[in-house]
């Protein structure tokens, strides 16, 4: 048992645990993002795992086409929207059942990715790392945190954007309203089914550069398992924080230490068996919801779609 | 300027121009139903206008196309003499129309100031939010903490939200509908007194949509009176009386005293303190000397704050009695309901039929310990939409037409038909989906329902609401017939006309328990108001 | 007022049909673009389709024995749907269900017949008791099921692989290996389910199995008083709390009896599939997809189990079909996108015939806007 205590703390203390709980974090963040502001509109965005795969291989193709990261980026974003394209307009214009169309779309864009995958066989680089000085150099968390590559730091960026626009601005405000009350917002003169497209096209816009991360600042190389449904445990993370973005961040935190958990059991060559370790993150989530989701309050009218004069 | 058609030529009224809001020819239909049929209508500035109708009438609708809800099919709309098109409730912001919505307006996760800078356009700007709120406050005297979360403020105050949200915007034209079921007596004064404050000091046009004959008898200047989507009487409030107006409402001549409840009128004998009784009263007096048949015994069940929502209430029912529990809504009666549909499950405290306790919150317990209920709100609990007429009328006990398990659908036609001639439902047979009957139709169905359960305790909570004048009288008969056979009726009303009209005992709820009550025979309007208001008697 | 409704209906019909073609021809004809965009020639797609799933020897009993077990999963669906309840992860209970059924297979070790309907029964009792794991955090944690269902899906995974590692849970003795690592015995030949030859064809058991259980579900659904109760639940809650149909008895019921088909698919897989399903054997990657294409057919089925039927047949057209469509020179994968598209077609239809039915009863107001 000491074999297994010591391995615990090897574990807790080496930077690559660390590095790589931040990628995993990162990775999750951004589709978390998105998501917190799909569902606080009141739409369970089942499609983010589409979502993630179009932008990652779009912004593959992107990079493949021009050799520049930003304009990878550029083509990653694009991904994610078409993809939020298709749910937001099927399910908030056309009243088609958000689930199916949802999962519907996961698969055609696996197929699409993996067809095209084939087809075009893009290649693509790692971004380079920008390492923060002095930040960077901090033991433990330094690398982590401030010595990825510069895809990573977007983050910095987006987390506190998405808190201004959801707490500070008037969009934001009519969003939350839609998503707890549509009747009311209606009748406040709020165009409820336009402000829940708007907020799918948020979520595939970080979504997309979520996959563009994905390649760019962790990966290196595209294939169709490369999102592994970690779209699913982004929307895990939202559940789990409450539908706060603070506690989304921290969903992400968690659920990503259990995946690098695992990596690093793996890494630092401790004999564990690798299948049971492997669904540990999804695990782990499980546990989460289960202690927590009762507890917490959803926005009132998550998954039900909202038709004027229906009610 | 204007045509003398309207009738309204009030001597030393002072009389605009052009009127704020002309409506000429509006019409608009739904599929087969005309809810609004060549309405003309004027309303002026510095008067306060009553549009009085009954349930059905088309007041609703036409209230809807000034705010921009809805399109009319014909006619048109003038502010201010110039033709308008209002297609969106900020269009009619912009136009200075303004609505006090009765139910739909505000999110309750929200706070105060939110809700009420909801639906503008601009950049947010909570700082000068809270400081208009203030001003509102100062200026009418509507007190409001503006970061308190809606959700956990009482219906008047959130009324006084509604209106903060409407007189934020200025409007010229304001609109109140059916302001007063949330209200005690007492705060229905104060709102008249402010309404009246605005119209008069500052200019604006007031329009106050009802029911109730009373209120808008005398609380308006001027009297349109709506029936079957047509105006068909514009009146002076001064000189009118309770009768005409009845007569105009129903179209015929009309016993204010039996319909009392229907018209929204308070029968009372000169001095004005006492209701009238003998006759207004139900038939016979039941004999209370029977056992208590439904005991609800000190119950307790809190809210999400953890207030209580049921707070020690304790209440008998006899066989053969119609109780009616009055009270403003928003004092537990829902949560009432709710724990006899087996819907909540109490904190402390205990049901029990003829002495055997029923357990509260289990599935299914309250119905089958013969307590029947017609839901305050039946989308909610009581009928599925998406299902038949017949399997509604099935949804509590499917065991009359099954054997070993199986529907057998013969037997359910049979009572589906049966139970549509016998309670007079008007649809297209037993097959017709739910959602294709009107109101008063889907009632009657559930009505049907509980009623063919031979129920020992009915709950009959809001149950003519929404309703016209013929349904509400069909109800009332309905539940009186029960109780003389014997069934113990629980009348759950926010209406006081309905209660006055149909219970032998009363009672008052407040935050959640009983504040006092007394028989029909020695109603004192005083003390119900007083109660009603939270002062037990 | 009945000549007019009937004329009306039929005028409906027709809208209807024109929609549907008009979605599925859309659907079809996006993806024959994106094969000739890519190089390849749509005429030879889909004549590689109509072969390998119809046309060729043998092929359409394939293609049966394909869909027999995306009907059982689909016919699953069903009930749950009915129940209100969105179960996602009959992958993972069908996999499951096919571990239960072959170590309980091997290890019970009965004679023939006994031992197929062992298989069976283990299945169902394997799927059944991996969506309890989803209902029993629903409905005590409150977890809502659509997303345990899913992540289950991964764990369920990962769990049986670790079982296909192990020998003395479903890992071959080394004899029996062949030159694979991770495999479970083959079923002894009297283990199987029977696979009768007709017209040419070798048609499996598992295809009455099948019929017979979404025939089964239609018929519970709508006639009996469980079937009755299970709707109102899934329309609406309350009435049903209110009418005794307890929400934790009743859904976690359905949650179970839903994994109990998907898990009866995995072994009716196991046991009469042949070489489309790992040819009597549990293998890594075993379920094949098979459960998610069992769901989308649900959904497209638009939860009704008799529609479901021709539904499977289809989907299992397309995925028969898609082995032949590889020597074209177009990528295998074109039949999931295939899918994908003909899904999202077959969800327009529905979706514009109730806006216009509101519009119409709004008659001109919403025009004028």
């Amino acid at each position: 048992m000491s074999g297994f205590f010591e391995a615990v703390i090897d574990i807790f203390t080496s930077e690559s645990t660390y590095i790589n709980g931040a990628l995993f974090a990162g990775f999750l963040a951004f589709a978390a993002s998105g998501e917190l502001v799909a569902e606080r509109a009141g739409t369970i965005n089942i499609s983010v795992e589409g979502m993630l795969l179009g932008g990652a291989f779009t912004s593959a193709v992107g990079y493949h086409l021009t050799g520049s990261t930003i304009a990878a980026m550029a083509a990653g974003v694009l991904g994610g929207v078409i993809v939020a394209g298709v749910q937001a307009e099927m399910s908030h214009r056309l009243s088609a059942d958000q689930f199916v169309v949802g999962l519907t779309l996961n698969i055609l864009v696996f197929g699409l990715a993996g067809f095209l995958d084939n087809e075009l066989e893009p290649d693509t680089e790692l971004a380079s790392r920008w390492e923060v000085p002095v930040l960077s150099d901090i033991p433990l968390l330094g690398q982590a945190l401030f010595g990825q590559r510069w895809p990573f730091y977007l983050l910095y960026l987006l987390v506190p954007f998405t808190w201004w626009v959801l707490y500070r601005t008037r969009w934001g405000l009519e969003l939350r309203s839609v998503g707890e009350n549509p009747q009311s917002a209606d009748v406040s003169g709020i165009d409820v089914n336009r402000r829940r497209r708007q907020s799918i096209y948020y979520a595939g816009l970080t979504s997309g550069l979520g996959g563009w991360f994905l390649i760019f600042g962790q990966i290196g190389l595209f294939e169709d398992s490369v999102v592994g449904g970690r779209g699913f445990i982004a929307i895990a993370a939202v559940i789990f924080g409450g539908w706060t973005l603070r506690g989304t961040i921290a969903g992400c935190v968690i659920f990503a230490g259990a995946l690098s958990f695992r990596l690093s059991v793996q890494g630092l060559g401790y004999e564990v068996n690798s299948e049971l370790l492997q669904s540990l993150p999804f695990i782990v989530t499980l546990a989460g919801m289960a202690v927590f989701a009762h507890r917490v309050r959803p926005p009132a009218a998550l998954a039900q779609p909202f038709v004027r004069g229906l009610k | 300027m204007q045509s003398s058609a309207d009738g309204l030529t009030g001597a030393g009224s002072l009389v605009e121009s052009a009127p704020a809001v002309d409506i000429r020819g509006i019409t608009e239909r739904f599929g087969p139903v005309t809810a609004c049929d060549g309405v003309d209508l004027t309303l002026r500035r510095g008067r306060i206008h009553g549009i009085l109708g009954e349930n059905g009438a088309g007041k609703s609708t036409l209230m809807k196309m000034l705010i921009g809800l809805v399109l009319p099919d014909e006619g048109s709309i003038c502010i201010d003499g110039v033709p308008q098109q209002i297609h969106s409730p900020l269009a009619a912001a912009s136009l200075g129309i303004g609505m006090v919505h009765q139910h739909f307006s505000l999110v309750d996760a929200l706070t105060v100031w939110e809700n009420v800078a909801l639906g503008e356009a601009g950049r947010l700007n909570p700082a000068s939010i809270r400081n208009r709120i203030g001003e509102i406050a100062d200026h009418y005297g509507l007190i409001i903490d503006p970061d308190a979360r809606v959700g956990n403020l009482t219906a008047g105050l959130r009324q006084r939200v509604e209106i903060i949200k409407c007189l934020r915007r200025d409007p010229s034209i304001l609109i109140f509908d059916e302001p007063t079921s949330v209200l005690t007596p007492e705060e229905s004064v104060q709102l008249f007194s402010s309404l009246r404050q605005v119209v008069t000091e500052e200019g604006r046009a007031v329009v106050l949509v009802s029911h109730k004959l009373d209120e808008v008898l005398h609380a308006t200047d001027d009297i349109s009176i709506m029936r079957q989507g047509k105006v068909v009487d514009r009146l002076l409030a001064g000189d009118t009386d309770a009768p005409t107006l009845a007569r105009g409402m129903v179209g015929r001549d009309v016993s204010l005293r039996s319909e009392s409840a229907a018209l929204g009128v308070l029968v009372i004998d000169e001095d004005g303190a006492k209701a009238l009784d003998s006759n207004a009263s139900p038939d016979a007096v039941p004999a209370v000397s029977s056992p208590p048949i439904l005991t609800i015994d000190r119950a307790t069940l809190r809210g999400p704050g953890g207030t209580p929502v049921l707070d020690d209430f304790s209440l008998e029912l006899h066989p053969g009695e119609i109780v009616g529990v009055a009270g403003v809504e928003g004092n537990g009666q829902r949560e009432l309901g709710d724990l006899l549909s087996s819907l909540v499950s109490l904190n402390s405290g205990s049901v029990a039929i003829e002495g055997t306790r029923v357990p509260d919150g289990r599935s299914g317990a309250m119905a089958k310990a013969g307590i029947g209920v017609i839901p305050e709100d039946r989308h909610d609990s009581g009928i599925v939409l998406d299902m038949t007429l017949a399997e509604n009328l099935i949804l509590v006990d499917q065991s009359r037409v099954s054997t070993g398990g199986v529907i057998n659908q013969v037997e359910l036609d049979d009572f589906a038909r049966e139970m549509i001639s016998q309670f007079g439902i008007h649809c297209s047979g037993p097959d017709a989906p739910m959602w294709s009957l009107s109101g008063g139709n889907q009632q009657r169905v559930v009505l049907a329902r509980e009623l063919a359960q031979h129920p020992k305790v009915l709950v009959a909570a809001q149950p003519t609401r929404g309703l016209d004048v013929g349904a509400i009288e069909y109800m009332g008969d309905r539940l009186k017939s029960a109780a003389a056979d014997g069934v113990a009726v629980l009348l759950i009303s926010s209406e006081l006309e309905e209660i006055l009209d149909l219970s032998h005992r009363i009672v008052v709820m407040h935050a959640g328990r009983i504040v006092g009550g007394m028989d029909r025979a020695n109603v004192s309007l005083e003390s119900l108001g007083l109660m009603m208001g939270g002062v037990a008697q | 007022m009945t000549e007019g409704a009937s004329s009306q209906r039929g005028a409906r019909l027709g809208e209807w049909l024109f929609l549907y073609g008009l979605s599925i021809l859309a659907a079809l004809v996006l993806s024959a673009l994106l094969v000739e965009s890519t190089g390849g020639a749509w005429r030879s797609v889909v004549s590689a389709l109509i072969d390998g799933s119809l046309r060729k020897p043998a092929r359409w009993g394939e293609t049966l024995g394909t869909a027999a077990p995306i009907l059982l999963v689909a016919v699953g669906t069903i009930v749950s749907g009915r129940a209100g309840l969105i179960n996602i992860g009959q992958e993972g209970q069908l996999l499951v269900g096919a571990a239960f059924a072959t170590y309980f297979g091997f290890l019970i070790g009965g004679p023939g017949p006994f031992n197929v309907v062992v298989i069976l029964f283990f299945g169902v009792v394997g799927g059944a008791l991996w969506a309890g794991v989803a209902a029993l955090l629903k409905f005590w944690r409150n977890v809502p099921e659509v997303l345990s269902t899913l992540l289950l899906v991964t764990v369920g995974g990962q769990l049986v692989a670790y079982g296909l590692s192990q020998s003395w849970l479903l890992l071959a003795p080394l004899a029996d290996r062949g030159n694979r690592n991770q495999v479970s015995s083959q079923l002894a030949d009297d283990n199987r389910l029977p696979r009768p030859e007709i017209f040419g064809n070798e048609i499996s058991f598992a295809v009455i199995l099948a019929v017979v259980a979404a025939v089964l579900v239609s018929i519970l659904l709508s006639r009996t008083v469980w079937g009755f109760r299970l709707r109102m639940l899934g329309r609406n809650p309350r009435a049903a709390q209110r009418s005794g149909v307890a929400q934790t008895r009743y859904g976690a019921t359905a949650l179970m009896l839903s994994g109990g088909f998907a898990g009866l698919a995995g072994a009716a897989m196991l046991a009469g599939g042949g070489f489309a399903f790992g040819n009597y054997q549990l293998v890594p990657g075993f379920a094949t997809n098979i459960g998610w294409t069992g769901l989308l057919v649900a959904l497209v089925a638009r939860e009704k189990a008799l529609v479901a039927i021709p539904v499977a047949f289809i989907f299992a057209c397309l995925r028969t079909g898609s082995s032949f469509v590889g020597a074209t020179g177009v990528e295998g994968r074109i039949t999931d996108v295939i899918q994908g598209f003909l899904v999202l077609a077959l969800l327009v239809p529905p979706a514009v015939m109730f806006l216009r039915d509101r519009r119409r009863s709004r008659a001109a107001a919403t025009d004028r806007a």
